[in-house]
This record gives C-alpha cells, structure tokens and sequence, in this order.
C-alpha cells in the first residue's frame, strides 16, 4: 500500500488499524495504563514522573527540568513513522541554555586548522548549497537506562528516548570545504550555545574523526520534518550524524574547530571520560568491576520494537492480528523482523515496510493468531545487512549505554 | 505547579500546514530536499517551567548542604530521579563524581555528609546506621570555616556566580538590577541577608534559588554590600 502522508505526522497509524476493520485487535487497555506509568515500569526513588508541558512540545515525560530532559511516551511511536517535532525527546546536559536567539546575531564560527576561519550567519549558510534531506533516527545513549540491571546512576530513562525524523540542511563537509581544512586535520570538534552553570564544569562538546566530517554524511541542518528546528532540538542549528547515538547530535551549532592534534582538556570530558563504553568485543563488563580500556560510543546497534501493543494488553485468541512495530540500525540496513509469540521458542518472519532511507526507522508487519488462552510473551528479533541480530539477554556497562536486546511485551490472550 | 509558565514567543506566527507538501522520497540519503517555509521572524525566545521538585526534609546536618550544594547546576529531578535502593557508598560516590568530575564546590567532609543523607532519604541506609551517624558528624562546612572574609571566594565557593552575573540576568537576576530595586530601601541589607540565606522565589521570576544556610551572618552581609554596590 502506498500513503505517502501515512507517514507524516497527523495519522495515527492505530486509527488506521481501527479503520482497517478486518482485523480484531481487542480494545486494549494499554494506552490508558500507558497514561498513567510514565515511568513505562521503570522504579525510580522518588516516585513517579510527571507529564510536563514545555515550549513548543506536547505533554512529555519529564527526567529533569533544570536544564530540560524530556522523554517521547512510548505510544507516539504508534502513531507515525515520523517522530512529530512537538513529541520528540529533549535532552540536555549543562543548565546555562539559551532562551534567546536572535538570527541577526546568530554565526556559526569555523575556526582551527583550516586556511580561512568563517563567521557564518544562518542565511549565508542556507545559500552555501543546495539544501539535502535526510530521514535519520536519533537515539539517546542511554535509551533505555531505567532496565539496566543492577540498576546505574544517569537519567533513568525507558525506551522513549529516541525518535526519527527528516533533517533538511547541508553537508557539513561543504563548510569544511569551504573554510579549507589543514592536511594535517584529525579531529572536528563540536560546540553549542548551551553552557555550564559554574566554570569548573566542562563544555559540552564532541569530536568527529576527521574521515567521518568529510564524509557525505554528517549534515548542518536547520529543518525538522518541514519546518524550523524546534527551539528545544537545537534552533537554529543541529549537527546531524546518521547512524550515530544522539550524543554527537549537538544542538544549537555554534562553533566548529578543526584540530591537527588530539582532543584534550576540560572540555573534552563529555568525549573522553563521559559516554564511554569498554573496548572489548561485547563493548560490556561483568557489573561491578572495570574495564581495562574504554573508547568512546558511536555508531547505533540494530534494535526492534513492538509499537501496537504492549505490556498487560488483553488481546483475542484464535483470531488474525496484525502485529506492528519499528526496526533501525546504524545504516547498514535493516534484513529481517523476526516475531516470536511463544517466549522465544519458534520464530515467523514480519514483512518490511516502506523504506524511507537507510538510516530511518524500518516499519514492519505481521498478522499472527495466539493459539491457546492464557499468558503469552510476544518478542521482536531484528538482523541486519552487516551480520548483526539482536541478543537475547542485556549485556551491562556502567553507564547503561546502548541497550539493544530483544524486546518481550508480556500479554494476555482471551 | 502551573503549565501556563512556559510558552513560546514568536514575533510573527508560524507557518505551519506546509508539512503536507512533504512527499516521503526515496531511499537514496541524503536525498535533494523539497523546499518548506519557515519562521520570518529573527528572534524566537522561549520561556522554562521551574521544577517542582525539592529535597526530602531531613534532621541530618547533609541536608542543608544539599539544599544549598545540590541545585546550583541543576534541578534536584536529577536527584529525585535515581534509582531506588542504592546505598550509602553509592550515593556517597554520586556526590563524589559531582566534585571530581564537574566542579562542585563541596570538600571531603561535605561529600560524606550528602552522601548519608541521600542515601537514607532515596536509599538503604537508616538515619541511627553507625556509618551515617560518622559521616554526617564531620560537617565543618568549608564557607563556615573561612575566616576571613573574601566576597570573591564566597561566590565562587557557594555557587552565586553561576546563577548571577554583575551586569546580565542568568538563573538569578543580574547584581546590578538587584542594586538598583533596593537602592532607596534603607533595609536593604538585612533583607538581602535574609534573601541569601533563605533562597526562595517569586521576586523575580518563577526561578527559585537555593537557600544559602552555610553562609553565615556576617558573609551574608558582607555579599549583600557587595551586591548593592554594583
Ligand atoms: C558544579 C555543578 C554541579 C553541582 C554543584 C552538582 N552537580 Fe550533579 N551534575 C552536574 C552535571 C554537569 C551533571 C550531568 C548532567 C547531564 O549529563 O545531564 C550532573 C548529574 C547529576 C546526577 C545524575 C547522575 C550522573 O552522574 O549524571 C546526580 C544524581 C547528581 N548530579 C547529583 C548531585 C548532587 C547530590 C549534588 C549536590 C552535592 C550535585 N549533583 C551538585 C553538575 C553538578
Ligand atoms: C541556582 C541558582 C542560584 C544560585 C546558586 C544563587 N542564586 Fe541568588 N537568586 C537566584 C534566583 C532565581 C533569584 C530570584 C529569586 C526570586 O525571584 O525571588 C535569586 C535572587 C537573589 C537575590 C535577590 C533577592 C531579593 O530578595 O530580591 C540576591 C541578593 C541573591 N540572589 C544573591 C545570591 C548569592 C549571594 C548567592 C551565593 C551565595 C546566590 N544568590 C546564589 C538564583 C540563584
């Protein structure tokens, strides 16, 4: 079926299921549980979180509030394929964040070791080139923290720390080019307006290797899904990295430095010490001990969801259902959707959806019929082109960083 | 708590409805992008909910410190928001990172202090627990053991300077605007002494500041003379 607005903002793709008719899905009580745990089973010592209203968003699940960290409820991601710019997540690190932007004020400063620094307002930036689009998932890092076991200290998210949108803007290697970068350049490093509260704190800032700036794909963007960035994700100016965790993503672009030395310093903590994951094969660790070596975060591993039920649904037995969900890797391109609805045991082949780019989110489906009564646990298993398969158990890291098993949503069936 | 404090300023309206001239184009990325309208307005200015959110009233002396240490880089959701059931040396590592990795103007003595109070407050220990009666009985706070008085260190130390600026509005108002409300007020001092050691909100906005129970009298007043002057 093509429906080329199926996936714009507006349609609800569980309205569309509803319509659809042919199809019994129970009537489900798990949006209405869905409204009342915003903390979708994560326990947290002080209680629940509260739904908040922000500029420019609809209500969102709030982590912290001084600076904003928000979380997209788990059941926009139903909605549509396109994350819609007033639910997409917010987050923040450093509470000195601008409330003000003035675009008459407003550069972009490349500076380093490049042959001519610029000063670039937002207007001379969008007539630099041709404007590119791109459909990208941005994920948080520490997506799903909240289910790490033993539990971490961080932002004790559940899984709706992600969304995925089409990001107009340009290359940044157009700008690169443009400033011309030194031969003996190995690091791009990023900076944004958002600053921290007391100078002892470091900057938050983040480094691309060299290769990666240059490459077609990092962009310099200023429109989220048709329109101006929300002031939130980073208005004006947002560094889009596709296939890479949201924490390169860095909001509010104001300064980029080439570097013909390594990263170092205070305010290379946010790259260096900070979002580290241990350099092993696993990328994990046995809970309670440390790692010899540690490298930075980077590319996004292949990871699935169930979108159109969840935990405590009631749903039928003995009748078609038609299963949906996401799948999203770091590029390499979504293989397979696998379903299980027997805990794991035998596993049925979804069919993908419409592919709106590598680096979107991948829809799937699958109509499945729940043979017996009773309890049944329903899991989503995604592979990608590159070899990878979601494992089944949760591997631990001390930041509760890049969580990818495979999803089970336990239901009922009557 | 009120919604109504965040809204978003716009000096024209936005454009919207231009999202159904998106087409979902193929799958080569990036691809060429369809042009859309945007905002021609040049600033855009948003106002910030305050938090909600305060500390777990307790007699353990980790609390004022809390109060005073604990918000000035960020809102106390961070804290309220952790996991349940770590204990005291978690929490005692928590508030260690705060100092080591990002600045936070606390010694050894204070870390241990918030460390057993947050640990009994959202964690397993229990106030008579002989590990936080130690941890909590070595409080000499670094601002009360400064002898002499020097208004630099003390907004350094309590953290005043990352809310305020002399000449610009940043969490707090700016000093000078400060100075110029109280300038005909002949009580000014006092009030201000009281402001400082206090915290609260509404004067200024619906920012809060920390109360600054570590400041004693006499570097309280000797702040607010200085911000006075400006
Ligand atoms: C000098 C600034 C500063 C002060 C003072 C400070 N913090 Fe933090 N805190 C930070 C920063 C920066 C982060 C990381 C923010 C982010 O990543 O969103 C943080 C994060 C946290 C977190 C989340 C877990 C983590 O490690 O990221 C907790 C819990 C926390 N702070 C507790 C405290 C407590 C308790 C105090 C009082 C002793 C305190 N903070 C005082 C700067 C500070
Ligand atoms: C976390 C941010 C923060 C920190 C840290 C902070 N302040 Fe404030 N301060 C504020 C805010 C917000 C207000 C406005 C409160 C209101 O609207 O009533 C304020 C108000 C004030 C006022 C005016 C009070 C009045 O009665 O009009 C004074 C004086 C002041 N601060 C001094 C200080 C000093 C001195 C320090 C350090 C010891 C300090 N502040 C630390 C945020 C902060």
């Amino acid at each position: 079926m093509i429906d080329n607005k199926k996936h714009l903002v507006q349609k609800s793709r569980r309205q569309f299921l509803r319509n659809a008719g042919a199809l019994a899905l129970g009537v489900s009580p798990l949006r209405s549980l869905a409204a009342t745990d915003n903390n979708e089973g994560v326990s947290l010592a002080g209680g629940m979180r509260p739904l908040v209203k922000y500029p420019e968003k609809r209500d969102l699940i709030l982590v912290h509030s001084r600076p904003p960290h928000l979380e997209t409820p788990f059941s926009v991601f139903n909605e549509s394929l396109i994350t819609p710019n007033d639910a997409f997540y917010v987050r923040y690190h450093l509470a000195n964040i601008p409330t003000e932007i003035d675009l008459n004020k407003y550069k972009l400063s490349v500076n380093g070791a490049v042959k001519k620094t610029l000063q670039l307002s937002l207007q001379e930036l969008k007539s630099m080139a041709d404007p590119v689009d791109v459909v990208a998932v941005n994920q948080c890092s520490g997506n799903s923290r909240g289910y790490s076991l033993p539990r971490v200290f961080g932002a004790q998210l559940s899984n709706g720390a992600m969304g995925n949108a089409r990001w107009t803007g340009i290359p940044l290697r157009t700008v690169l080019e443009k400033a011309g970068v030194s031969p003996e350049a190995m690091y791009v490093i990023f900076n944004g307006l958002d600053k921290p509260v007391l100078p002892t704190t470091p900057d938050f800032k983040k480094a691309l290797n060299i290769d990666h700036a240059l490459s077609p794909e990092p962009l310099l963007a200023w429109g989220m899904n048709g329109e101006d960035l929300p002031f939130l994700n980073g208005y004006p100016l947002k560094l889009i990295v596709p296939g890479y965790f949201g924490t390169y993503w860095v909001k509010h672009l104001s300064e980029i430095t080439v570097l013909d030395t390594e990263f170092t310093g205070q305010d290379s903590y946010f790259m260096n010490t900070a979002y580290q994951l241990p350099d092993n094969d696993c990328l994990c660790i046995t809970p309670g001990s440390t790692a010899d070596k540690n490298r930075p975060i980077s590319t996004l591993p292949v990871r699935s969801f169930i979108t159109n039920i969840s935990a405590g649904d009631t749903l039928p037995s003995a009748k078609p259902i038609e299963l949906e969900g996401i799948a999203f890797d770091d590029g390499s391109g979504i293989k397979n959707v696998d379903i299980s609805i027997d805990g794991g045991m035998t596993w049925l082949a979804s069919t993908l959806g419409e592919n709106l780019g590598r680096y979107s989110f991948r829809p799937w489906k699958l109509a499945v019929s729940f043979p017996q009564k009773g309890n049944a646990i329903v899991m989503v298993r995604a592979s990608n082109k590159n070899g990878e398969v979601q494992p089944l158990r949760a591997t631990w890291n001390h930041g509760g960083y890049r969580r990818h098993a495979i999803e089970s949503v336990a239901i009922n069936v009557t | 708590m009120s919604n109504n404090t965040s809204f978003i300023t716009l000096l024209s309206p936005m454009i919207i409805g231009t999202l159904l001239t998106i087409v979902a184009l193929a799958c080569i990325s990036p691809s060429v992008s369809q042009p859309y309208a945007s905002t021609d307005t040049t600033i855009k200015k948003i106002s910030l909910p305050a938090s909600t959110i305060s500390l777990p009233v307790s007699k353990l002396p980790g609390y004022n410190l809390a109060l005073q240490k604990c918000t000035i880089c960020h809102s106390v959701d961070y804290i309220h928001h952790q996991p349940p059931g770590m204990d005291q040396k978690a929490w005692t590592s928590a508030v260690f990172k705060m100092q080591h990795s990002y600045g936070a103007p606390i010694n050894e003595s204070d870390i241990n202090s918030i460390g057993a109070y947050l640990s009994v407050v959202y964690g397993t220990a229990k106030t008579d627990d002989p590990k936080i009666i130690e941890a909590s009985k070595s409080t000499v706070s670094s601002s009360l053991s400064t002898e002499i008085i020097d208004v630099q260190v003390l907004l350094t130390n309590n953290g005043c300077t990352g809310c305020h600026d002399i000449n610009k509005k940043i969490v707090g108002p700016a000093f000078k605007s400060i100075a110029n409300k109280y300038k005909a007020d002949t009580d000014a001092i006092s009030k201000l002494v009281l402001s400082i050691q206090h915290g609260g909100s509404g004067k200024w906005g619906s920012m809060a500041m920390p109360p600054m129970m570590n400041v004693n009298n006499e570097q309280a007043e000797a702040l607010a003379e200085f911000i006075l002057k400006q």
